[in-house]
């Protein structure tokens, strides 16, 4: 049965002949450009490892003021350590060309020979490979080096300087200006002695631990190593030397200042707490009697509240006793008016009565007895009654003078009462504002008790405080005595004539120079394997896609088969059988390619070997090679495959006689008020969307390659423009033995080394503190403080770093970390490099007022050379910036035309694929009536508005993909940091190359819609 | 019976479009004899002979062939229940069609533990020199002929044949029903087929007759009409 299937396999084979040879050809060129990185990447870890072995590369290095003693050799010998001196000197061979000199090592990174022989005789020497490949130099040719004349008898590389670079700190290795010779023993004496050296002597020391120790444990011991002054024949040490001790009484002088300082400081601060005490003891005080000066107040008030009623309650009194007088005053009035009118009644009756008495004493004098006894009789009574009546007459006389008495009084009484009234508005409104003053009174003692407590709890911080800096003042006092007593000791240890030998110590983990070719190539394997599986299932799937067109197409057929028991599996296996065989056989051919041929593995590790230097390499056919060319392709296609069809394949045999079609979510949708054309058109985008998804896909991988390629384009380029574009000296001196007086036309400038890790890897970072009038440097006013600093471009980009942040750098040898900030960021991208102000800088590490280590110019300056570390020119910059450039173009290209093509490949067979799925429905149009140019618009169009809406999504995603892949996996091992970012033209050249790709294949496939026949389509129907 | 249902019950769709295909079936078939299922479109002749086959669920009811009853099997015990006992034979024969004649047959060959001769068969059933012919060589009559050879070659226990002369001219209609009558004769199969054509019912021992999902007419034929002799096909 299998066989049977398989027959018709090999026939839709051969029926998709061009499809498949075309994914082929692609599966094969990606296999191979995957496994010839792999195989190359291999090849050279492999060759590494090897002749780490064979030629006994070192565990780690350290260099000394002072070459050490055979006593101090023995006795790192006895504890198990090797150790073989590596001295060097660098001399110039011609103008821009520098080599440094080392004698023929024995045992420890041995020359690996690529042609010729090592030295047999003083006049012939090894040259570096790098050197001599770049130089032309061949075995046999002479040159003339520090007046000696060498012959080459042999090119070879040492595992020390695989990474040719001349000072740790370089980023990029310039084979063409710098190398390395080996030459015997006595011959490297000869060279010394010709005085020809560029810089000193390095006294450098390659060890091995052999296991006896750590690295850490054989620091400790190197460290406890001193020298003897009198060993020193180097005159530039020695007056170096003699300057730093001219200055140990200078700093002893500054100790016992800076040890009195503390103590006043202390004693100024004790007096203060006792001060800030007495001051908390009164506000205490003030605090205990603020309640006692509330309560007063309040009571006050709470008087001022009661005079204030009384007040108005007389007021209201006197009003009424006015009213009252008032009163009074008319009653009297009216009494003495009645008054009058009795007096007058009173006068009438008087009148009358004595008229009557009159009467009466007449008649006593009648004659008629009868008249004079009665007058007689009524004599008394009258005259009682005159007598009386004079009383009441008195009486009312003093009534009526009484009354007016009283109504002048009630007068004077109302008038008084008046006056009174008036006055004691104002005693009221007095005593009103007396209440409010007691009121606020009582308020403000309550705030006044607030503040105070609030007084009391600032008196009580400041009392602590006060306590606190009275403490820390005495311990500064007490830590600077300490200081000063250690700080004696160290300047009496630092100003003897023995101290320290060791001046670098560099584990083979931190030496940027050894092992740098296998570290670059890691990521180069590992982002081969990735994107190798990716392009190998980016295929698989587009061949599923054809293998389920096939599977619609045979709907009926695989529904007959099913009904006479044919088993799911066995349909599987044979529908997976063409993307496995395809792509086993691809894989095969990629791999031999890749393995076999020049232009495989061979090739592509020229791009390592062309960069750094490398015994004699052999090619090295790993086993993960032969698993990822034959088993990674069938089974990625196995895999994806299976995973596609399952589901069309697990249809009931009832839906696929029936070619029952699944209306899935969106394909259903309802869309209205749209053009017909425009309707249908969307409609087939999601009629076709898995084909679309493949594009999609596709796209995304080949914009992911393609930016790559960009980026690595962008960055070799900047690279080359920028290193030279921001370096504005022409020479930069490094000293070893800096001297009291600046040379004439330098900028001096303090130039210390730190380490920064990043992604795995630690670089050096220059802290240059420059003064204010340096020309080379555009960084403004640099900030007063060392803490604020100026860093460059390189910098900034390569440890992602903006104004504002705060980062940190490493001091290994003293295992101390400096902590800065970024006030500025200026353009500078040879190395990286912080910039602060000079004396800043000077203070920061505690030099001198006058001290610096390197000088800029802008011409060569006459330095003695035996004083210098190094000398960087910015001819030196301009050769080492275009080294990647050079080194990448081949990569940039392919790497740029293979997405390219892949996208070519993949858009035009789905799209392809996507018009015979319907070129029965194109038959029916066209039937129908519709032009060609319409049925492009229906079938083909959509694609346009997919490919281009996917690139707008895609190009951002990749471009931010390759931000974040591109820093830590590609060039985490490379010191250089520069702007990955691309202008907007550049993406706009992307999306229209994307869309003019897309055009093309477009109107290929136009050829095609107009070649489906109508009549024919419908005759093949059954 | 060999092929019996009791009560077959058959329905699609839910609500408004619920339709009840098979409304009770009871029927049986014995080996070796030839049935027709006749009825109008949409009455149900091909949801009773899917359900048989089991390409179909069923709701209620039962169906056994040859004792075994099917509406129990689930996957690969169905895929074994078809593989075993059946033959297809379709309207529009679905041939692989990147396959020879020989190959489509082999195919088939392969599910069976006793299959028929392939050579014997391709000549019983006149293929013999169209057998290394794709199906596009082929005539409709050739083709389906091709088609009973793929479902033969097992040598099934029953045929189920839907519609088999449905795209058929009526001279080929006839070879190919001389050719199942001819089939019938030598290997004893059961024949279940379903057609619309009126004259067919002739040829065959029993006659079943559906009419909106339930059976209308069940009968055996007295007199047989050979095919050769059948008119109006």
């Amino acid at each position: 049965m299998g066989g049977i299937l398989f027959k018709r396999t090999l026939r839709d084979l051969k029926a998709g002949a061009a499809r498949y040879i075309a994914l082929s050809l692609l599966i094969i060129f990606s296999l191979y450009l995957v496994i010839s990185l792999m195989g190359a990447a291999y090849t050279i870890i492999d060759n590494s490892e090897r002749s780490d072995k064979e030629l006994v590369t070192e565990d780690g290095e350290f260099t000394v003021f002072v070459p050490l003693t055979d006593e101090e050799i023995n006795e790192l010998t006895q504890k198990g350590i090797t150790v073989e001196e590596m001295f060097s000197t660098d001399y110039r061979l011609n103008s821009d060309q520098v080599l440094r000199a080392f004698k023929v090592r024995t045992h420890i990174d041995q020359i690996g020979l690529v042609r010729g022989e090592l030295p047999k005789t003083d006049s012939e020497a090894v040259l570096e490979r790098r050197f001599a490949e770049e130089n032309g130099y061949e075995v046999g040719d002479t040159i003339e080096l520090a007046g000696q004349t060498l012959t080459i008898c042999g090119i070879g590389a040492t595992a020390d300087y695989n990474n040719v670079v001349r000072n740790l700190s370089d980023s990029v290795v310039s084979s063409k200006a710098f190398g390395t010779i080996f030459v015997m023993p006595d011959t490297y004496d000869q060279m010394l002695s010709s005085g020809n050296a560029i810089a000193s002597e390095e006294y450098n020391y390659a060890y091995l631990l052999n296991g006896a120790m750590t690295d850490n444990e054989l620091r400790t011991i190197l460290e406890e190593n001193e020298f003897d002054l009198r060993d020193v024949r180097d005159e530039y040490f020695l007056d170096y030397w003699e300057e730093m001790t001219g200055r140990k009484d200078e700093l002893l002088e500054g100790i016992d200042e800076l040890s009195d300082g503390a103590n006043e400081l202390a004693d100024g601060a004790e007096e203060l707490d006792d001060g800030v005490n007495e001051f908390s003891d009164g506000i205490t005080e003030l605090r205990d009697n603020m309640p006692d000066l509330v309560d007063g107040t309040s009571e006050l008030d709470d008087g001022a509240g009661e005079l204030e009623d009384g007040i108005r309650a007389y007021t209201s009194g006197v009003n009424e006793a006015a009213t009252g007088a008032s009163t009074l005053s008319e009653g009297a009035s009216q009494i003495a008016q009645g008054a009058s009118t009795l007096n007058s009644g009173a006068q009438e009756y008087t009148a009358g009565l004595s008229q009557f008495s009159n009467s009466v004493t007449a008649m006593t004098q009648s004659q008629d007895p009868y008249m004079a006894g009665v007058a007689a009789s009524l004599k008394d009574p009258v005259d009682s009654l005159n007598s009386g009546f004079a009383q009441i007459s008195g009486g009312i006389s003093e009534l009526s003078n009484g009354s007016a008495e009283l109504q002048n009084g009630a007068a004077a009484l109302s008038d008084g009462l008046g006056t009174l009234s008036d006055n004691s508005s104002a005693l009221v409104s007095g005593a009103n504002a007396l209440h409010d003053g007691t009121s606020e009174l009582a308020d403000a003692a309550i705030e006044l008790s607030d503040g105070v407590d609030e007084l009391y709890d600032g008196s009580e911080e400041l009392r602590d405080g006060t306590g606190e800096l009275a403490d820390g003042a005495r311990e500064l006092a007490d830590g600077v005595s300490e200081f000063s007593d250690e700080a004696n000791d160290l300047i009496d240890e630092v100003f003897n004539i023995k101290t320290r030998n060791l001046r670098m110590f560099l584990p083979v983990c931190d030496n940027p120079r050894i092992g740098a070719a296998a570290d670059d190539v890691v990521n180069t394997l590992s982002a081969s394997i990735i994107f190798g599986i990716l392009l190998v299932m980016l295929f698989a799937y587009v061949i599923s896609v054809f293998v389920v067109h096939n599977i619609d197409s045979d709907s009926a057929v695989i529904g007959a088969l099913y009904s006479m028991g044919l088993k799911r599996r066995t349909l599987t296996l044979s529908y997976v059988a063409i993307p496995v065989l395809v792509c086993f056989v691809s894989g095969v051919i990629g791999l031999l390619v890749a393995t076999l041929t020049p232009f495989g593995i061979a090739m592509q590790m020229q791009d390592t070997l062309s960069y750094y230097s490398m015994p004699d390499v052999k090619v090295t056919l790993s086993p993960v090679l032969y698993v990822y060319g034959l088993v990674v392709p069938p089974v990625t296609a196995f895999i994806v495959n299976v995973l596609v069809i399952r589901s069309r394949l697990k249809k009931t045999p009832l839906a696929l006689l029936k070619n029952e079609r699944k209306v899935s979510r969106g394909k259903d949708l309802k869309i209205k008020r749209l053009k017909f054309i425009d309707m249908f058109r969307i409609r087939q985008m999601l009629r076709e969307g898995r084909s679309a998804l493949t594009v999609l896909f596709g796209l995304f991988l080949c914009l992911l390659i393609a930016f790559l390629a960009i980026e690595v384009n962008v960055y070799c380029s900047r690279v080359k423009t920028d290193f030279v574009d921001y370096t504005n000296f022409e020479y930069m001196y490094t000293y070893k033995y800096p001297t009291e007086e600046v040379p004439e036309g330098g900028y001096e400038a303090v130039v210390e080394s730190f380490k920064k890790e990043i992604y795995g890897y630690s670089f050096d970072v220059a802290v240059v503190g420059i003064t204010e009038d340096n020309p080379f440097f555009d960084t403004g006013d640099l900030p007063d403080n060392n803490t604020d600093v100026v860093i460059g471009s390189a910098m900034a980009y390569k440890y992602d770093l903006e104004v504002g942040d705060e980062f940190t750098l490493e001091d290994s040898s003293n295992d101390r970390l400096y902590a800065f900030r970024v006030e500025r960021i200026v353009d500078f991208a040879a190395s990286f490099m912080i910039f602060m102000d000079i004396d800043e800088c000077r203070e920061l590490f505690g030099e001198d007022d006058d001290y610096f280590n390197a000088v800029f110019s802008d011409h060569a300056l006459d330095i003695d050379s035996g004083r210098l570390y190094s000398t960087l020119s910015k001819s030196d910059i301009e050769k080492t910036a275009g080294i990647f450039v050079n080194q990448m173009s081949a990569m940039i290209i392919a790497m740029s035309v293979t997405p390219a093509v892949i996208f070519v490949v993949v858009l035009y067979l789905m799209l392809k694929m996507m018009l015979d799925r319907s070129s029965f429905n194109i038959s029916l149009v066209k039937i129908f009536g519709f032009r060609n140019k319409e049925v492009r618009q229906m079938y083909l169009d959509g694609n346009f508005y997919i490919v281009a809406l996917g690139s707008l999504i895609a190009i951002p995603l990749c471009k931010a993909i390759m931000d974040y892949i591109y820093p830590r996996y590609m060039v985490n091992n490379v010191g250089v940091g520069v702007d990955s970012s691309y202008s907007m033209s550049m993406y706009a050249v992307i999306f229209a190359v994307i869309l003019i790709l897309y055009l093309i294949i477009s109107s290929v496939l136009v050829g095609r819609i107009k070649k489906i026949d109508p009549t024919e389509v419908l005759k093949n129907r059954e | 019976m060999f092929i019996e249902t009791k009560g077959l019950k058959k329905s699609y769709g839910e609500g408004g479009s619920y339709t009840e295909v098979l409304k009770g079936i009871d029927l049986g078939v014995a080996k070796g004899e030839m049935c027709v299922i006749q009825g109008t479109s949409g009455s149900g002749k091909s949801t009773l002979l899917n359900c048989i086959g089991g390409l179909d669920t069923i709701d209620s009811g039962s169906i056994a062939v040859d004792g075994l009853k099917i509406e129990a099997l689930k996957g690969e015990k169905l895929s074994d229940y078809r593989r075993d006992n059946l033959g297809f034979i379709f309207q529009f024969y679905n041939l692989v069609p990147n396959l020879t004649v020989r190959e489509n047959i082999q195919v088939c060959e392969y599910l069976s533990k006793k299959p028929l001769k392939i050579d014997e068969l391709l000549t019983v059933l006149g293929l013999s020199e169209h057998q290394n012919k794709f199906p596009s060589q082929l005539s409709g009559g050739q083709q389906q002929r091709c088609a009973i050879a793929r479902a033969l070659i097992k040598n099934p226990k029953v045929l189920l044949c839907d519609e088999p002369t449905g795209a058929l001219d009526s001279k080929t209609s006839r070879e190919i029903l001389i050719l199942l009558e001819q089939v019938n004769k030598q290997y004893g199969t059961t024949m279940l087929i379903v057609t619309h054509n009126n004259s067919i019912k002739n040829m065959v021992d029993h006659v079943i007759y559906i009419k909106d999902g339930e059976i209308h007419k069940d009968y055996r034929n007295e007199v047989k009409v050979p095919a050769k002799d059948l008119e109006d096909l």
